[in-house]
């Protein structure tokens, strides 16, 4: 682009900063800002903030009360794969990005690959990165580049229905695969509706979770060339696991949080549920009826040792074409390691978030009512299963197309028409081809 | 490329025949004045709006971004002509969009029509009471948001939620209907546009001349008879313009795909054209890629609607298409 | 719906031939009919009155609980009563858009109809061909040339596309055939009539209901698009009712309390529409009937 060009969008973008700015002003006027304050030292800085996850305006109504140098402003877009990083990533092009927004560690290398993120690194010194959990800042250093402060890390862990499985005879939560399969069984011999987890297959994140716990390592760096490798001999294990889970009909494959999962749920016929520490809050949500009946356990593994992924999870990102870069990492600090800052987003809801600052656990776990779990201490749990994230895992720089490839083919199994294993090999493929289409350089593992 | 142009007003010519010979300024004026006036309006916004955007859609269609390495640099912008074009047809998602639309065209088309079709004779045959209720609740669903339309359907569609999958499966009929996306698609799209399109069949069957009927009757024709072969071919432009509308909505088949995408994974994300351009735009951020199969659905719309005047407009010979309504599918 | 299972008695006359319509079987087939329509309405009008536990519990039609009172409170309070700001957004976009959008498409149907000039018809085709493009691909390219002028993010960069419906002047040049006779504007134009004043004075009321019916059809596609506000608009303030309830529903994954909130909100959100079909009735009927008839 030529430099006259490029001057004559700066200044498009000037003037639609401006009336932006003209008519927030007027919008906010009778909403008896904070900047009326002309005698204070220095001026006041302004972020614009995305995101979208329930009690994010009480986090930011928070920090606007408690800050006089930093204003936010916060929008609430849609979900991301509902459509928020749609936005983003046109906002992005179009140069209207936001100062700072919520993105999950799976989409964070797809966006800076598309040049959507600053590298933070010079606002975040060594003291801070100690206070988050070592996998968290592991996921937000992208070529040894910080790109983002993590808000939650999201252990997965399985939820189960006590009272179903003492009917079945089971006394504890299965701890390896192989109980867990015989716990199935026994499950579906009781109460033959009754299945004791789902395949989702709209969301392979949850996949991907038990891959990684089972130490397969999808994506990873080699000098500058990507290696992608979705057929490795562990996701072949987890594979075949779960294809034969569902060929002996142990599981349901059902979307998630689809109206039919949770219909499954309500009846009583879904008795456990393989999700993250957040996952706990929206069973709580979705089931006001089965409140005492549940429980959380470490996620099963293959040697009974525990070992864990992550399943979902979010970061604060700051956009690269922000020139208040400084204000925004204050304000993402503050929102992922003070107490105030995670009160504000726990009471305003159901969340049973799970911090990246460990030093705040205690906090969340205080501020969520556990009785829907019989007043157990859901958060040890989550917490023994947030260290036990397997630390080799690397996100690729095309997570899009990774997952909307394996959804697609994920969605013939139930009909039977497909594997597992096929959806692998497909996804890799398209991955692959994806990565080279835009330019990036691949190599074979 | 003009398809349907239905009138060819008399009036038209008599309004600038009104003054043939005065070539001066002021009778141009008076000649061109009000219909510039009278158009502008339209033409600005159209311009802005749509005429714009197309432009700017095709030349995006031109270009690609290409990073470098492992891609955190950022990317740029190159030229790669009709890469883009050739990558998309090449795709197979995009072809089986193709398929997939054509199968839901060749179900839905014919099947909303002729239940609209039926639905407007029944109204106009002389048993009907209560025409206006009629008239009303069936072209009610035309007034639901498609989106609230296709979420409600989806409840309707779910096993354990639904009371009619309930009461299919307590009869012994088991309905997946989520499993299967092309009926699930088909009826969604049959319960918005049928009521909308009887709606106009039946204006144009209330317009018939008395007459007419009145003569089939003295020959003896039963109602089924009148119906068939009196009442159908005299409203058969009306019939061709709503299929030709209902045939270019279709191509842009979305909403309802879309909403079912988010529920069953049996729904693929590139289930329709547009959707694949969707996914293309909004998932891979390959705005290249989703300027240019939204081009290619575009001229695959226009040569198909070509291709219906046509057939039409010989088929239908002297007779004057007549000026009708059609669907805004 | 009582005419169905009314007068059995007067089934089949004797003498017809079998395959006759009967008027039970006329009256039957319009009651399946209707009842095919309605019904997915009626779910919504029961499901509006329940909680999120019986919503997905499968108990929408069961009269059990009613809890359409705390939905309503549930629906009024969430997030500061957005809900009815969005209500208001819509009625704005929607009335405002399609009074402004008929006018302006009778206007240029009204020109193509009664004027000849050079390139009309190709100028009409390239109307045409607006029809043809989908207002997806739109979207994007709408987007980054807002964000170019500027307007991202506010109310013009919804309202002002959607002012335009090629497909509206399509409409209104047949309103106009079947409507406005070429002798009136010969009258008024014998009268000494300007042009213009010929249009306002005798064409606009002859195509008037030509012109509820475009109103009618836009402000209904104006009401539904949540597209092209969703890549437009970020602040929640701006939101029209379609684009709310969407991002309502992308958060019931999480949040299962918004399941209530959403259904409540849909039905809502379909009154204006009902509404203004039911009251406008004899106006769209007779613009259709007129588009249809010559």
């Amino acid at each position: 682009m030529s430099a006259a060009l490029s001057r004559s969008r700066r200044a498009l973008r000037a003037a639609a900063a401006l009336t932006a700015a003209a008519l927030s002003a007027t919008l906010l006027a009778g909403c008896g800002s904070d900047d009326e304050d002309p005698a204070g030292a220095g001026k006041t800085v302004d972020i614009t903030f995305w995101g979208w996850a329930k009690g994010t305006k009480e986090v930011v109504d928070a920090f606007n009360a408690s800050h006089k140098d930093v204003h936010v402003t916060y929008e609430e877009i849609p979900s991301g794969a509902a459509g928020g990083y749609a936005k983003l990533s046109n906002a992005v092009k179009a140069g209207n990005a936001p100062d700072v927004f919520n993105v999950e560690y799976p989409q964070l290398p797809d966006f800076v690959s598309q040049g959507a993120v600053k590298d933070i690194g010079e606002y975040v010194d060594a003291d801070l990165k100690a206070k988050y959990l070592p996998q968290a800042v592991q996921l937000t250093t992208l070529g040894g580049a910080t790109y983002a402060l993590p808000l939650d890390a999201a252990p997965q862990v399985f939820y189960y229905r006590k009272d179903l499985f003492a009917k079945a005879g089971i006394k504890t939560p299965p701890r390896t695969w192989d109980e867990f399969h015989s716990a199935a069984g026994k499950l579906r011999k009781a109460e033959p509706g009754a299945r004791i987890a789902t395949f989702f297959p709209d969301d392979p994140t949850t996949f991907e979770a038990m891959a990684w716990q089972a130490g397969a390592q999808w994506f990873g760096t080699s000098g500058d060339s990507w290696q992608v490798s979705l057929n490795g001999p562990e996701t072949a294990k987890v594979a075949g696991y779960w294809q034969k889970m569902i060929d002996d009909d142990l599981v349901r494959v059902e979307p998630s949080f689809s109206q039919q999962w949770t219909a499954s749920l309500q009846k009583g016929q879904t008795a456990g549920y393989l999700g993250a520490s957040w996952g706990g809050g929206v069973l709580k949500g979705t089931l006001p009826d089965q409140a005492g009946k549940w429980a959380v356990a470490p996620l099963p593994s293959w040697n009974g040792d525990a070992a864990g992924g992550m399943l979902g999870g979010s970061t604060f990102a700051v956009s690269k074409d922000s020139k208040k870069a400084k204000a925004a990492v204050e304000f993402a600090t503050w929102a992922t390691t003070t107490p105030e800052g995670i009160e504000a987003r726990i009471s305003a809801g159901n969340s049973s978030a799970y911090p990246a600052d460990p030093d705040l656990v205690p906090v969340a776990a205080k501020a969520f009512k556990a009785d829907f779990y019989g007043g157990q201490d859901v958060y040890g749990v989550y917490g023994s299963a947030a260290k036990s994230i397997g630390q080799k895992w690397t996100w690729g720089p095309a997570m899009g197309v990774t997952n909307t490839s394996l959804k697609d083919s994920f969605g013939r199994l139930s009909s039977g028409s497909g594997t597992i294993a096929q959806a692998l090999a497909s996804a890799q493929k398209d991955t692959v081809a994806e990565l080279k289409n835009r330019g990036l350089k691949v190599s074979a593992r | 490329m003009t398809p349907t142009v239905p009138t060819t007003a008399p009036t038209a010519a008599r309004a600038v025949s009104a003054a043939p010979s005065a070539r001066t300024a002021a009778a141009r004026r008076r000649r061109y004045g009000a219909p510039t006036v009278l158009l502008a309006p339209f033409f600005v916004l159209f311009t802005a709006a749509t005429l714009v955007p197309i432009g700017y859609a095709v030349y995006l269609s031109l270009f690609t971004e290409h990073r470098s390495g492992l891609g955190f640099g950022g990317s740029e912008t190159v030229f790669t002509g009709l890469g883009n074009y050739t990558r998309a047809l090449g795709d197979g998602a995009f072809r089986g969009g193709f398929r997939n639309l054509a199968q839901y065209c060749l179900l839905y088309i014919p099947l909303m029509m002729c239940l609209a079709l039926v639905l407007a004779l029944l109204l106009d045959s002389a048993l009907v009471r209560a025409r206006r209720f009629f008239q009303l609740a069936l072209f009610l669903p035309h007034a639901v948001p498609g989106t609230i339309a296709a979420l409600v359907w989806v409840y309707l569609y779910t096993p354990g939620i639904s009371p009619v999958i309930g009461a299919l499966n307590s009869a012994g009929a088991g309905a997946d209907l989520l499993g299967h996306p092309l009926p699930a698609v088909v009826n969604m799209a049959v319960w918005e546009w049928t009521g909308y399109n009887m709606v106009i069949f039946f204006a144009a069957l209330q317009a018939i001349p008395r007459e007419v009927l009145e003569a089939a009757r003295v020959d003896g024709a039963g109602p089924l008879r009148t119906a068939l072969s009196i009442k159908v071919p005299l409203i058969r432009s009306s019939l061709t313009v709503v299929g030709l509308f209902t045939v270019i909505g279709s191509l842009q088949l979305f909403t309802e795909p879309m909403i079912l995408h988010g529920t069953t994974p049996s729904v693929v994300s590139t289930w329709s054209p547009n959707m694949y351009a969707y996914t293309a735009a909004f998932e891979r951020h390959d705005y290249g890629l989703a300027a240019a199969s939204s081009v290619l659905l575009a001229l695959a719309a226009a040569a198909l609607s070509f291709v219906v005047t046509r057939a039409t407009r010989t088929r239908s010979g002297r007779t004057r298409p007549q000026t009708e309504t059609g669907a805004v599918a | 719906m009582t005419t169905a299972t009314a007068r059995p008695g007067t089934t089949s006359t004797p003498g017809r031939r079998p395959w006759s319509l009967s008027r039970t079987a006329v009256n039957g087939a319009l009651v399946l009919a209707t009842a095919y329509t309605l019904l997915p309405l009626g779910w919504l009008l029961a499901a509006a009155a329940k909680n999120t536990g019986d919503l997905l519990g499968g108990r929408a039609l069961t009269p059990s609980t009613w809890h359409l009172g705390a939905n309503l409170h549930a629906l009024a309070t969430a997030g500061d009563g957005i809900y009815f700001r969005w209500y208001l957004n819509s009625l704005l976009y929607a009335g405002i858009g399609a009074l402004l959008c008929a006018l302006v498409c009778v206007c240029a149907g009204y020109a193509f109809h009664v004027y000849s000039f050079p390139g009309k018809e190709q100028l009409f085709g390239l109307v045409l061909l607006g029809v043809l493009v989908p207002t997806t691909a739109l979207a994007l390219p709408l987007y980054l040339l807002a964000s170019k002028v500027g307007v991202v993010n506010t109310f013009w960069a919804v309202f002002v596309p959607s002012l335009v419906n090629p497909f509206g002047v399509y409409l209104a040049r047949v309103f106009c055939a079947g409507y406005v006779p070429g002798e009136a504007l010969e009258a008024a134009r014998v009268d000494g009539a300007g042009e213009l004043r010929t249009f306002w004075s005798v064409g606009l009321p002859m195509v008037l209901p030509g012109l509820v019916t475009v109103f009618l059809f836009q402000f209904t596609a104006i009401w539904n698009n949540f597209f092209l506000p969703l890549v437009m608009l970020s602040d929640d303030r701006l939101f029209p009712v379609s684009l709310g309830l969407y991002s309502w529903n992308t958060q019931t994954h999480a949040f299962p309390e918004y399941y209530p909130l959403v259904v409540t909100g849909s039905l809502l959100g379909i009154v204006p529409l009902v509404i203004a079909f039911v009251a406008l009735q004899r106006h769209w009927k007779a613009g259709l009937t007129a588009g249809s008839v010559k």
